[in-house]
């Protein structure tokens, strides 16, 4: 009994350690409302399937978790960078109305993909034409990510644009944020589906506004690549 | 030379003994380093940047022309961000590795706790 006691008091003292250790380090989890040792939840079904497969979950269960968010669920329609851009769009937090100037842009691109598929003449044209629209957004938001962004350094009083790799999702972001700007500048009688779906089959055939943006920046960087040394951290 | 010898007489000559030296801050140097001079500069991947960008102005930046120095581009920006990392990682934990060139102020001050100068 006192065996098990001390074990126990032990496994307290740990676990008090371990909370101090990663408090002790500066917070990266910023306004979340969880500790940062709590972990993500995995919510898909093939995911939690996979885990008790491997015998993961066993190793899972004690951790804290955090619970999954309102909208993420295993529906097969669920995607996550789907649920980034609809997040992107709202304002105000009218998330209703994202989720339904999103469908729509989809419905759009839908029929007009349909329809130039239908208007090809050949089985060639045919296969060449995607007509999933999440398919057409994944190739769109791929098509708009940059590779490179400037950052502004100041030396010697003057302010340089220096050319800085980029990371993976500050390049989705600014991707995504692009294509909305791109939709939402747009004349008054245009609604914004509308406008989303032209842009979202424009970037995914590499061409439009927003992968011009893109090749811009490109631009401006090739013109200030003697800069790229000052970097600084 | 006379009138030296009389300055001297009159202010009389002294000696080293007499005016004690004074130390005011310990003659000898902390235990620890500051963290102030770490701004190890963070440039890297420039070959494989400027290898992009010139295969950009050739194919008038059409990405899909250069995918291959993209690749290498993203590959080692990926491998830089890994090695900061755990160079990160390794200064939060304090670890010491045995015949390191390059130490942090951490693992200085690490070793300087050890083996304390006299």
């Amino acid at each position: 009994m006192a065996l098990v006691k001390t074990l126990a008091n032990l496994k307290s003292v740990q676990i008090l350690t371990n909370k101090l250790a990663a408090l002790s380090v500066v917070q990266q989890n910023g306004m979340s409302m969880y500790p940062p040792y709590y972990i993500n939840p995995i919510f898909k079904k093939d995911a939690q399937v996979e885990l008790f497969e491997n015998g993961e979950a066993q190793k899972l269960a004690h951790i804290p978790t955090k619970a999954a968010l309102i909208d993420q669920t295993c529906s097969i329609y669920y995607d996550d960078d789907i649920r980034l851009f609809r997040n992107y769009i709202m304002r105000s937090g009218r998330k209703s109305l994202a989720r339904e100037l999103l469908d729509k842009a989809f419905e759009k691109v839908k029929r007009s993909q349909l329809e130039k598929f239908h208007k090809a003449k050949t089985e060639e044209d045919k296969n060449k034409i995607v007509l999933d629209p999440r398919e057409v957004f994944h190739m769109a938001v791929d098509n708009c990510k940059p590779v490179l962004f400037l950052t502004p350094i100041k030396r010697g009083g003057v302010k340089y644009q220096v050319p800085v790799p980029i990371t993976e999702k500050k390049s989705q972001f600014l991707s995504m944020k692009w294509l909305i700007e791109a939709a939402t500048d747009k004349e008054r009688t245009v609604h914004f589906p509308e406008k989303l779906a032209y842009e979202l089959i424009d970037a995914s055939n590499n061409t439009g506004r927003v992968v011009k943006r893109k090749q811009d920046l490109h631009r401006q960087c090739e013109a200030n690549r003697a800069y790229a040394h000052y970097r600084w951290s | 030379m006379r009138t030296f010898a009389a300055l001297l007489a009159a202010r009389g000559a002294r000696k080293e003994t007499s005016v004690p030296y004074q130390e005011i801050l310990p003659l000898k140097l902390k235990q620890r380093v500051s963290g102030k001079g770490d701004n190890s500069s963070d440039v890297c991947c420039i070959q494989e940047m400027s290898l992009m960008l010139a295969c950009f102005k050739l194919n008038e930046f059409d990405q899909s022309l250069c995918s291959k120095e993209v690749q290498n581009f993203s590959k080692c920006y990926q491998g830089h961000l890994q090695t900061k990392q755990k160079q990160k990682e390794m200064d939060e934990k304090g670890i010491l590795r045995m015949g390191e060139r390059n130490l942090s102020h951490k693992q200085l001050n690490k070793y300087l706790r050890k083996f304390p100068n006299i």
